[in-house]
Order: C-alpha cells, then structure tokens, then sequence
C-alpha cells in the first residue's frame, strides 16, 4: 500500500506509474525509492536515502519535484507549456494567465491536475486547472499554483 | 597566540606573502541534468556572463550577474550549483567514481556530494554522512534540487563512521576546518591557535576513522579550506607515519606541499598534496591518499 498514494497522485496527472513496492522506504512522513544497489545501505536510522518522492502531510501527497520531473517526461502527462515571463511568474509562487500558455497536451479540464512546463521541457511545478480552458479569456487564470521549485529558495529561508 | 599579524608571520615563514582578496563567484554544471539544455546561451540571455575556469570540466567564473545565479529557473532546476572554484576539486581526483561506493564525511551542505553524484551518474552509492540535523536539511534540499537519486544520508559523527559497518571504495574527508580569511572577513579577529590544532586534533581522528572504511585498494581524498599547516601538511605527514599511508600524485594546479614547516622536516612525498594560497580562490588545501603499496 505504500506506493498508492503516489500512484494515485500521478493518475490524477494522467500518468500510470509502477513501483516494485519492497524498494519503496518511508521515513517521517516521506517516501523514498532505493534500487537494489543502495538498498542494503539503508538502516532504519536513514535521514535520506536514494530517489526522494514526495511526502504525506495532513494525509495529503505532496510530490518533489524529482518526481514531478520523472512525470513531465512522459507522453501521457497532463501539462501546460508556458512562456518564459511566465514560467517566471509562476516558480514566483503565482498562478497562469491563458495568455502565458503556448500549448497544452492532456486532458487540461476544470479541477484536472496539470504540470506546468517551461518551453526547454523543464518542469517548473504543478497547479490545477482553474477554469474551463477553452472558454477562459487570455487574462483570465488558468492554472492554481499548487507547488513550484520555487520553494527551494522559500526552504533556505526557513532554515 | 592570535591576531592578524600572528597568522601573517606563519604565512611569511610559510613562504607567501599576505595580500588581501577579492573572491570570484563560480558555478558548477550538472553534467547529468543538461543534456540539450543549452544552459550557458540561457544564463547569457539572463545577462550572466561566464568564463571557463580553466583548471575545472564544469566550472565557470560568473562576472556581474544582472539577477542572483542562486536565484534563476536554471538554479532551481539543478541544472549547476554555485560552488567555490577550489571547493570543485576534490571531487575530480578520485580515478574513477562511476558504480563506486562511496562516503562522504562531514558531508553537509552537500556541494562536494552533488558533484560526485553527478559523476556518477547516479550510479553506484554514495554515503553522505553529517553531525548537524540543519545542515542536513540543507543538503537534502540540494540533493532534490539536483536530481540526486544514488545517496544515503545519516545524522552522524563523522568518527562514528566505521559504526556503520560498510566499507567503501572512495572516501571524502572534507574536513571541517578553521577556515581562512579569504572567505571570512572577520577570521583573523576570531581564530587562534588553540582553534587550529583542536581542529587539527578533530581531522586526525576522522582521518583515522576513514581508514577503518575503507576497501584494501581504496582511495581517500583529504581536503581543507584552511591555510593552516596543522590542519595540513602536519596531519598528512601523520597519516603516512601512523595510519601507513601513502599520498598518490594528483594532476591538479596549486601550489606543492609543504616539506619542511616552522624547520620541522616532513615526508618528501607530501609535495604531491596542493596548497592554493587565497587568490583568484578561497585558500585550500587537496591531496588523494590510499593504502601503502596499493
């Protein structure tokens, strides 16, 4: 059951994922994927250990962005590709006008979960989709920011 | 037995002649991160200008950044790491790191172990092991941010090591060290000799530590950004009395170790370490050791 909640997550980004269950560890809350080659390095007193996946908090999944990156890389993936002000914007903490996307690719419908991906194929984080994408005007929202790699500066601040 | 003059005499009997510095901001690219991603046309176009270091595969000189290279998309999507210039070459002296496993000792916050990951490839395994639970954080963050996927982290005394019962083919002794005044204005105001061979003290331990992990045909990397020679070539000239081991010749600049200190005579094989006086880069202090005869 470990790997359920990040499978769901990446579903919900229109991504099938599958994980060998016995190389997933949790440690406080966070999931970690080992391969055979770190695993019996791993003891239970690990602060840290191989491909770090994300974290359950309040029983809610929060992705990191090495796998939100492992997602984008994948055909199938809910996202939006937008333009370079922006992709800024948006690892800002902000959320995506209709006139910053250049292209879609998935389903983009109301409530859909979709990443949100610079025009190098960089992905800058994840939102949901804030109003029907289709009928939305270009200075309307269309994307809620819901977590940017922007956090990494916002971390070293709480350190 | 401190103060700003004391310590400039020692670098006078030392051989150099104390100058005040002005350090270059230098960035580190991930190799494994960067494929098709045109990295430097991107920071230009950001106004980042950047010039090769010479001496580094990766490593670049930033001159007058328009924006703060830690603060751009490129930064945030661990495509480079800002790293000192000196700090970038302990790592490049191992002979090969791919599919090794390897330790890092005191290992927060994480540049050296984010370089050697990105050798690797994200091959192999990588140890990472520190005392302090805040830099931890640090250097956990920045293994997320650079896409690291090949490393343990423990909270750990670096001499508590060989607890952990695994042997390894490389280890990095990053020593924490005085420091030099290069990258701490205040240095000369704070520091004394009694720091300096407490630390020296410290490092000889964790040196001692690092052998009983290490693999018959393994290598250590010993590095200090301390201009010190306790911290230095005293501790390595130790190491090959007491630890047997032997210092291996590195293809690296700087400037040779130091055989004779304060009159006293080391070993003639300490002359393959390198000291870097602080210049274009902070003071540093490198050398690649393995067992006698391997």
């Amino acid at each position: 059951m470990k790997a359920q909640e990040i499978t769901d997550f990446a579903l919900q980004l229109g991504v099938k994922l599958g994980f060998n269950e016995e190389l997933i560890v949790q440690q406080s809350g966070r999931y970690y994927l080992l391969n055979e080659t770190i695993l019996p390095l791993v003891k239970d007193t690990f602060f840290f250990a191989g491909e770090f996946l994300g974290k359950v908090k309040d029983g809610r999944f929060f992705p990191s962005f090495i796998l939100l990156s492992k997602l984008a890389e994948k055909g199938s993936a809910n996202r939006v590709v937008v333009d370079k002000k922006t992709g800024w914007l948006f690892i800002c903490g902000r959320d995506v006008f209709k006139k910053g996307v250049l292209k879609t690719y998935g389903s983009v419908n109301r409530k859909s979960f979709v990443l949100v991906v610079n025009e190098f194929g960089d992905c800058l984080g994840f939102g949901r989709i804030a109003s029907d994408f289709d009928q939305a005007g270009k200075n309307e929202v269309v994307v809620q920011n819901v977590s940017d790699v922007g956090d990494f500066l916002r971390r070293e601040r709480g350190l | 037995m401190s103060g700003k003059q004391f310590f400039i005499d020692r670098y006078k009997q030392l051989g150099w002649q104390y100058k005040p510095v002005e350090l270059r901001q230098a960035i580190r690219i991930n190799q494994m991160n960067n494929e098709g991603k045109n990295l430097i046309e991107r920071l230009e176009n950001i106004g980042t200008k950047l010039e090769k270091i010479t001496f580094l595969q990766q490593g670049y000189w930033v001159y007058n950044p328009k924006v703060s290279v830690g603060a751009t998309a490129e930064y945030l999507l661990g495509l480079y790491s800002i790293q000192e210039a000196a700090a970038q070459i302990p790592a490049t002296l191992f002979s090969i790191l791919k599919g090794k496993q390897v330790l890092d000792m005191a290992a927060a916050p994480g540049g050296k172990t984010v370089q050697m990951a990105d050798y690797m490839q994200n091959t192999g395994a990588i140890v990472a092991i520190d005392i302090n639970k805040r830099r931890l954080t640090a250097l956990t963050n920045h293994l997320e941010r650079c896409h690291v996927t090949n490393t343990v982290v423990y909270q750990l005394d670096a001499r508590n090591a060989p607890k952990m019962g695994y042997k390894f083919d490389r280890i990095l002794v990053d020593a924490p060290c005085s420091g030099n005044f290069a990258s701490d204005p205040i240095w000369f105001k704070n520091r004394t000799l009694q720091d300096v061979e407490r630390n020296a003290r410290v490092q000889r331990e964790i040196l001692a530590k690092a052998v009983e992990c290490l693999n018959q045909n393994g290598e250590i990397v010993y590095s200090t950004c301390s201009l010190e020679p306790e911290e230095d070539e005293l501790n390595i000239d130790w190491a090959i009395k007491k630890m047997n081991l032997e210092v291996k010749e590195i293809n690296c600049p700087g400037k040779n170790g130091l055989t004779k200190v304060f009159g006293r005579k080391l070993d003639p094989s300490i002359e393959r370490c390198r000291r870097f006086w602080p210049d274009e880069t902070q003071g540093f202090f490198i050398c690649k050791l393995g067992r006698h005869n391997t």
